[in-house]
């Protein structure tokens, strides 16, 4: 529906829409967060929580709590809604929708078969999977051993077949192996996902692609970063660059050059975008993780999301700060359960 | 009475709970509900209270009572709900009756994790001897198609079971049995095709009886799958599969003495499972009977207590910690009674030191309380739903119960109508305690708790029916017309007075299809009808054009007097609050401007109506065209209403114009003069400009409200006519039809037109116009009448009390 999609937007999706900006509007508050803080202990995590939007999610639990099962339910919590997001939606968004699911498939896919690796128990991984990128195929994914195996045989009718085009290969997968095809996978996904919205165009195109622009160049740092020091040839390296981002091609060449940490700042500096957000990045204690500053610049992002009508961008925007709001969560209750205060503020705050 | 023409006085008091009685007292007032608190630690976090762990117990003791409600539904026993509410359990109660359900829990929980337990071995069991009925059938099958297996050597005599020919050739055949959910079939052999390239046959078909899926406990459909492969590594890639699936696996027998073999030890285990089964069962069931008794009287006590604990949250500690400080609001009629329920909580507790309490004086606006009852209630909630009256201003609830239904019915005027509303009303108002009735839902509860403004909206639309003389858009005739018709003959007068009147005779009545009655012919009118209008109009043509006269005077009649009360009833909020200046520089203005103009066009109305007899009806002067020269041209000749008019008009004009000029700046002079007076309480800012721009502002919306107010009560009119146009237009369309048909055959038609005319009436004519009247009724009252007086910036007062608390089981909210 390109062009005027103020007109019929609301009869397919305006409901969806709706709700999801009641969702949005139910996220912790600064002064929820500032409470949350001077919680002594888990149940009195709990009990603030109570009076939030999360209600009594987690009365019914009989034992003590742990994070993991606050973890657990939040994000059953969150599963639950975007499952009635999901089966209300119609054609477009509902791919849209499938979508958004892939990411956490891609990563369900990988952790299971870096389980199946070390030889772990299937259950005991599967309890770790994200709910949100559950399928049935899911658990026959240890019986691959090579990659094209993987897609012949387990995921070749599901959502993540197409990304597979470019990493069939007949190498057995090790760790190695594994995280590449992670990569090349996420590398597909977000390509197929940046098109996607691109051709359906309007307000989605418009506030959608920034993101995933944002998204790409993320992975492509960090993928940088996480290179060095690893027997990942160069050229390989940039094969794994998403080429949907703001740094395509010039900035990606510029990265996959890069060998310390110096260099990609100096590749970031020729973009207005990226260079504060690198700079804000201080040394090993000092300043920000570099994780936490893209983190806060994604939120930002997001939440610039709800500015605007009419378009998809809200329903990816709401389940990644809900995401980001469980992230602090499950943080600031690690810090209570280990008493370790001091770096309890550093939570994102979603504005 | 007084308590419904003013909320009550409130006044701020303080409680002195001493720690140890703080729950005996707060438990008796809140039976009594009393009082409402104020948060006095809003400062302070939910998990940082006081009582925070006193919570936490009731919580948890909610927890297992919702977990006891939830089996005990599920066991389909009826939960009996107990007529009185029993009241807060003693403190020391609380930990009995918390380790009592907390042992109950457990036992609970062990029971039905057993019986969980065993109806799961049940049924896998009942899989493997569906599966293994199912799977002899594949197998016979097998044998029949066997000669397609063209690579292995013939098997004569063998069934294929016997696999020793198979081991020949170094492979391994394996069989796979199990169940699988149906819709995982497809993706199923799909899976395994893709997997094991071919090297599997897969026979599978559909179970007959659907079973329950011992993870969701959902009852669906299954298939038994037989798969068979050769090889270990595929056999160990199957059973991956079979894994991912979820399929439910059994070992397969190789041979049919084997099979007979376990099917006869699956059906004695499953004959004792069964026994076994029914014996846990029957125990849940006596101890889930046995805690259904008592389980709605704890639900009601674990919810007063939590309820205190609430409260007292709220409160404070003085220094010495030994004694809680509450601050509530409380009507200063009830403070007596707020004593003996501190007295009572404190004997009650044994404590040698009593709880008191002492009012204390403030300066903030209390909550407002209206006592109402079962009558006044629903016009009060009309009067909240626009906004809660400002703590002692002046209540038009009380007007409303009557003005209400009047202008209602003005609308609604038919007796017909109006009497089945009053039946229905009635209806309601006589089984009022009919417990289906205070438990029905939705629209049927808005009519429930509605049905005394319906009563009387019924009541009022018969008056205003028989005024309109309406019945089902037809007239009455009782008091017999007024009108003569005979006198219009010229037979009936001397021929002298023939030549000044137009009278009928023969040839006029045979060739004239309308015909005009002339009330100044002696003898045809003889007097208005006694009560309402003459019947005889229902009959004329020009009955519209004479019905629309008298509703657009009467609706302007009744609106201004409504206003007029209205601006009046202001004064007694000005004199209440003691702001007498307002009265002089606000209100009489005010009124003196809405009665120089028009009070002045009811006096022009009342007045043409008796000056004017038929005899002079030519020459009366059309009012609408008085009251525009009045403003437009004051010194115009016109020919006037009545003589002197015209300097009348004048002198009016003038000293109107003056009134409303001084009186507009004297009210600004007059806020100034307040805003004086209020300077040394409040030391706020003084800025005369804001208060002369709102003054100017409020002037001149007061003088175009009152224009566009006027014409707006014009609605009552409209309605009207609409009213009984449409009753009109049902009656010619359905039933003139009905009856016009000849008498043999009319009965039959007659019966389905008057159900459709039934069904009509109630449907468009009752509650369609009934509720556009009630909405235009509620308009009239939110904004032309209630913002003459009404500033309902209030804050509703909400006790403190256990009668607030649901009292019944909803099982969603427990659950």
């Amino acid at each position: 529906m390109p062009e005027s999609a103020e007109l019929y937007f609301n009869v397919d999706h305006g409901y969806l829409e709706g709700l999801v900006r009641g969702c949005k509007a139910s996220l912790l508050t600064q002064q929820d967060y500032i409470n949350l803080v001077q919680c002594e202990n888990l149940e009195d995590l709990k009990i603030h929580l109570q009076t939030t939007d999360y209600g009594n999610f987690l009365a019914d639990q009989t034992g003590p709590l742990t994070v993991s099962i606050i973890d657990t339910k939040m994000r059953k919590k969150l599963c639950r809604e975007f499952e009635y997001f999901r089966n209300h939606s119609l054609e477009p968004l509902s791919t849209f929708f499938t979508y958004m699911t892939c990411s956490y498939m891609i990563d369900n896919v990988i952790l299971l078969m870096n389980g199946a690796l070390q030889k772990k128990p299937v259950k005991d991984i599967l309890a770790k999977c994200h709910p949100l990128g559950s399928f049935m195929e899911m658990e026959a994914v240890n019986i691959a051993e090579t990659a094209s195996d993987l897609f012949n045989a387990v995921l070749v009718e599901t959502p993540l077949a197409p990304f597979f085009q470019d990493c069939m290969s007949e190498n057995t997968l090790d760790e190695l192996n594994i995280e590449l095809l992670r990569n090349k996978l996420y590398k597909s996904y977000l390509e197929a996902f940046y098109k996607f919205c691109k051709n359906h165009g309007d307000v989605t195109a418009e506030v959608m692609c920034p993101i995933l622009e944002f998204e790409a160049d993320r992975r492509a740092f960090i993928i940088t970063l996480n290179s060095f020091g690893t027997e990942l040839t160069k050229d390989d390296r940039q094969s794994l660059y998403p080429t949907c981002g703001k740094l395509y091609p010039e900035g990606l060449c510029l990265l996959a050059q890069a060998e310390d940490f110096e260099q990609v700042k100096r590749v970031a500096d020729h973009y207005a975008v990226y260079k504060p957000l690198l700079d804000a990045v201080g040394n090993n204690n000092e300043g920000k993780a570099l994780e936490d500053v893209f983190f806060e610049r994604e939120v930002q992002m997001n939440v610039l999301a709800f500015n605007r009508q009419f378009h998809y961008g809200v329903f990816y925007a709401y389940i990644k700060l809900r995401e980001q709001e469980m992230r602090n969560i499950v943080w600031i209750a690690e810090c209570i359960s280990q008493r370790h205060r001091t770096k309890i503020n550093s939570y994102i705050p979603i504005l | 009475m007084g308590s419904l023409f003013r909320s009550e006085s409130m006044c701020l008091a303080q409680l002195f709970l001493q720690a140890g009685t703080a729950y005996e007292c707060l438990s008796a007032l809140g039976e009594r509900g009393l009082v409402q608190f104020r948060d006095l630690n809003q400062s302070v976090s939910s998990f940082q209270r006081k009582f925070v762990g006193e919570m936490k117990r009731c919580e948890e003791l909610e927890r297992i009572l919702a977990y006891l409600v939830q089996e005990i539904n599920k066991a389909d026993i009826p939960l009996p709900e107990g007529e009185t509410s029993p009241p807060a359990p003693p403190l020391k109660q609380v930990l009995e009756m918390q380790e009592q359900l907390q042992k109950l829990e457990v036992e609970l929980r062990e029971v039905t994790k057993n019986k969980e337990k065993l109806r799961k071995n049940l049924l896998e069991l009942i899989e493997y001897t569906h599966m293994l009925r199912v799977t002899k059938t594949f197998v016979k099958r097998n044998v029949e198609f066997e000669p397609t297996y063209e690579e292995f050597p013939p098997l004569e005599n063998d069934s294929l079971l016997d696999y020793s020919c198979m081991q020949r050739l170094g492979a391994k055949l394996g069989f796979v049995s199990g169940l699988i959910n149906q819709g995982k079939v497809e993706a199923f052999e799909k899976m395994l095709w893709r997997v094991c390239k071919g090297y599997t046959i897969v026979t599978y078909a559909e179970l007959d009886e659907p079973l329950e899926d011992p993870e969701t406990g959902e009852v669906i459909k299954w298939y038994v799958f037989l798969i068979s492969f050769w090889g270990e590594q595929i056999g160990y890639k199957v059973k991956k599969i079979c894994d991912c699936y979820h399929c439910h696996i059994y070992p397969y027998p190789n041979t049919a003495e084997e099979r007979k073999e376990i099917q006869e030890g699956l059906n004695t285990r499953i004959q004792d499972l069964y026994t076994v089964l029914h014996k846990t069962e029957d125990y849940l069931r006596q101890v889930l009977c046995k805690a259904a008794e008592s389980v709605y009287s704890r639900v009601i006590q674990v919810r007063k207590m939590k309820a205190i604990y609430h409260m007292l949250n709220m409160c404070s500690f003085d220094v010495t910690n030994k004694c809680l400080i509450a601050e509530v609001w409380c009507p200063e009629a009830d403070l007596q009674e707020l004593r003996r329920a501190l007295e009572d909580g404190s004997r009650e507790s044994g404590a040698t030191i009593p709880s008191f309490m002492n009012t204390i004086p403030t300066k903030e606006t209390p909550p407002t309380l209206i006592r109402t009852n079962k009558f006044t209630e629903g016009f009060q909630n009309i009067v909240d739903a626009y906004g809660v009256g400002s703590y002692r201003e002046v209540n038009p609830a009380l007007f409303t119960i009557i003005t209400f239904p009047f202008l209602f019915a003005v609308m609604f005027g038919d007796f017909g109508h109006g009497f089945v509303m009053f039946l229905f009303a009635l209806l309601l108002v006589l089984n009022e305690n009919h417990p289906r009735l205070n438990q029905s839902q939705e629209i049927m509860r808005m009519f429930f708790d509605g049905r005394y403004i319906l009563l009387l909206m019924g009541l009022f639309s018969v008056y205003t029916g028989l005024i309109y003389n309406d019945c089902f858009s037809k007239s009455v005739n009782i008091f017999g017309s007024g009108w003569n018709v005979s006198a219009m003959y010229s037979s009936s007068h001397a021929t002298k007075e023939h030549k000044k009147m137009v009278l009928w005779n023969d040839s006029v009545v045979r060739h004239n299809k309308v015909l005009q009655l002339d009330p100044s012919v002696p003898g045809v009118f003889q007097g208005p009808y006694p009560f309402g209008i003459d019947p005889i109009w229902n009959l004329a043509t020009n009955r519209l054009t004479f019905l629309n006269s008298f509703k657009m005077k009467m609706s302007v009649i009744l609106g201004i007097i409504h206003m007029t009360f209205g601006v009046t009833l202001g004064i007694f909020n000005h004199l209440h609050f003691r702001k007498k200046f307002n009265i002089y520089l606000v209100s009489i203005p005010e009124l003196l401007f809405m009665l120089c103009i028009f009070g002045y066009l009811i006096f022009m109305i009342v007045y043409k109506w008796l000056v004017y007899s038929a005899e002079t009806s030519r020459v009366a002067p059309s009012i609408l065209i008085e009251f525009i020269n009045m403003f437009l041209f004051p010194a115009s000749e016109t020919i006037g209403l009545y003589p002197g008019q015209s300097g009348y008009t004048l002198v009016r004009k003038d000293s109107e114009e003056e009134v409303s000029l001084l009186g507009s700046q004297d009210i600004e002079e007059g806020h100034n003069q307040m805003e004086d007076g209020c300077r040394e309480v409040t030391n706020e800012e003084f800025n005369f400009g804001e208060i002369l721009m709102t003054q100017v502002i409020h002037s001149i919306e007061y003088c175009l409200g009152c224009i566009s107010n006027t014409a707006s009560y014009l609605r009552l009119w409209a309605l009207s006519l609409a009213h009984a146009q449409l009753s009109d237009v049902l009656w010619a369309m359905l039933m003139r039809v009905g009856l016009r048909v000849d008498t043999t055959y009319g009965v039959l038609l007659l019966l389905p037109v008057i159900a459709f005319f039934v069904i009509l009436t109630v449907f468009i004519l009752l509650i369609m116009e009934g509720l556009s009247a009630f909405l235009h009724a509620i308009r009239l009252h939110w904004v032309e009448f209630q913002n003459k007086f009404y500033t309902g910036a209030g804050t509703k007062f909400v006790p403190f009390s256990f009668s607030l608390l649901p009292s019944k089981f909803h099982n969603n909210d427990l659950a």
